[in-house]
């Protein structure tokens, strides 16, 4: 009972644990994109939150920035608002953002979604069972891919990213004038 | 591999970094970090009753996140902060604590069976996997990840780390000293 107790009086803290990490002085968000030579994106067909599929060879002909995250992985929470508006920053442009979340259901999800200011307009798909997640050789959260408009990885992030940084914003702009 | 670690040991008082915890205010659980040679280390406490928490709010028994949170428990970030890339893997550490030899870090695949034999549920073992550090990977220049580590340690004790990758086609180590697990009643 006493460990159930001190458990219960935790569980705040513990919804960001990690916020013990996040204490004084946080690890800072990179602004880096390792390019690639260009390689076939393996296959991408999930369900979002409103129960449509997305398939990623469908988006042929659009720049695609996939990321691998989930709800309790500190970074990922922290890199969401700029991936929000590096997708308002594009809207109007062939450009589409896809959040994969693994592991997590739907609830858990749309609770982490209102704690933010701002709520993600783009689709967040759900890796249940973090099959794709393995398929795309993700090692650890998060994972981001930029895909080009013929479907290939042209460039990798691993770890969280401010991706409104000029750089990335940048990186963007020149793979869809090609 | 014995080769590669009697080396590394050997070098260990050579590349020791002995440094003073930042705490945060709030929590009072303290941080170390070192950088050298391109690659950064970090570890943060987690307190047992987060360790706790954290597991239980995914879907692990009482007993079972109890089992985990018996461990010494660092958030662990480890960040490319050089020109080239750096591979990782986990297998390489080892913690010393006083009295006993260098041991490694009980790998993921481990955990996975003793959660099995637990009867933890799949969704929880997910969450599980994918909040460690990841076992080995590679970080290009400014690629980082962060994950919990745990040590067989008891809480309020100390040990010494020794970080290994491998940059240029050789292996590195590195060594944070006096790294404390957190208390029980953090």
């Amino acid at each position: 009972m006493r460990i159930r107790n001190r458990v219960i009086g935790a569980a705040l803290a513990a919804c960001c644990l990690i916020c013990a990490a996040q204490a004084a002085d946080l690890p800072p968000l990179s602004h880096s994109l390792t390019l690639q030579a260009p390689r076939p994106a393996p296959a991408l067909k999930l369900k979002d939150l409103d129960g449509r599929l997305h398939d990623l060879a469908q988006l042929k002909g659009k720049v695609v920035l996939i990321n691998f995250w989930a709800t309790w992985c500190p970074p990922c929470r922290r890199e969401m608002p700029s991936m929000e508006r590096l997708a308002q920053a594009f809207k109007d442009k062939p450009f589409v953002v896809l959040a994969v979340d693994v592991g997590e259901d739907p609830d858990t999800i749309e609770a982490f979604n209102s704690e933010l200011d701002t709520v993600p307009t783009f689709p967040i798909l759900l890796d249940t069972r973090s099959h794709v997640m393995r398929a795309w050789k993700v090692a650890g959260l998060p994972t981001t891919f930029l895909v080009d408009k013929q479907g290939r990885i042209v460039a990798t992030a691993i770890g969280g990213r401010e991706f409104d940084h000029p750089a990335m914003v940048q990186a963007v702009r020149e793979l869809l004038r090609k | 591999m014995r080769r590669l670690t009697l080396t590394l040991l050997a070098a260990w008082p050579l590349l020791a970094f002995a440094s003073e915890p930042s705490i945060d205010p709030e929590t009072g659980l303290a941080t170390w970090q070192t950088e050298t040679q391109g690659i950064q280390v970090r570890l943060t406490q987690i307190s047992p009753d987060q360790a706790r928490a954290f597991y239980q709010a995914r879907g692990f028994s009482p007993e079972a996140a109890e089992r985990y949170a018996r461990e010494c428990v660092f958030m662990t970030v480890v960040r490319n902060v050089g020109g080239v890339p750096i591979q990782h893997n986990l297998a390489n550490w080892r913690y010393v604590s006083s009295g006993q030899p260098p041991r490694a870090i009980r790998s993921k695949v481990a955990w996975e069976h003793l959660w099995k034999r637990q009867g933890v549920a799949e969704s929880a073992r997910i969450a599980f996997t994918w909040a460690q550090l990841p076992a080995t990977q590679t970080f290009a220049p400014g690629d980082w990840n962060q994950g919990m580590t745990a040590y067989s340690v008891p809480h309020g004790a100390a040990f010494d780390l020794r970080f290994v990758w491998r940059a240029g086609g050789r292996f590195h180590s590195g060594i944070l000293e006096q790294v404390k697990c957190a208390h029980e009643d953090s």
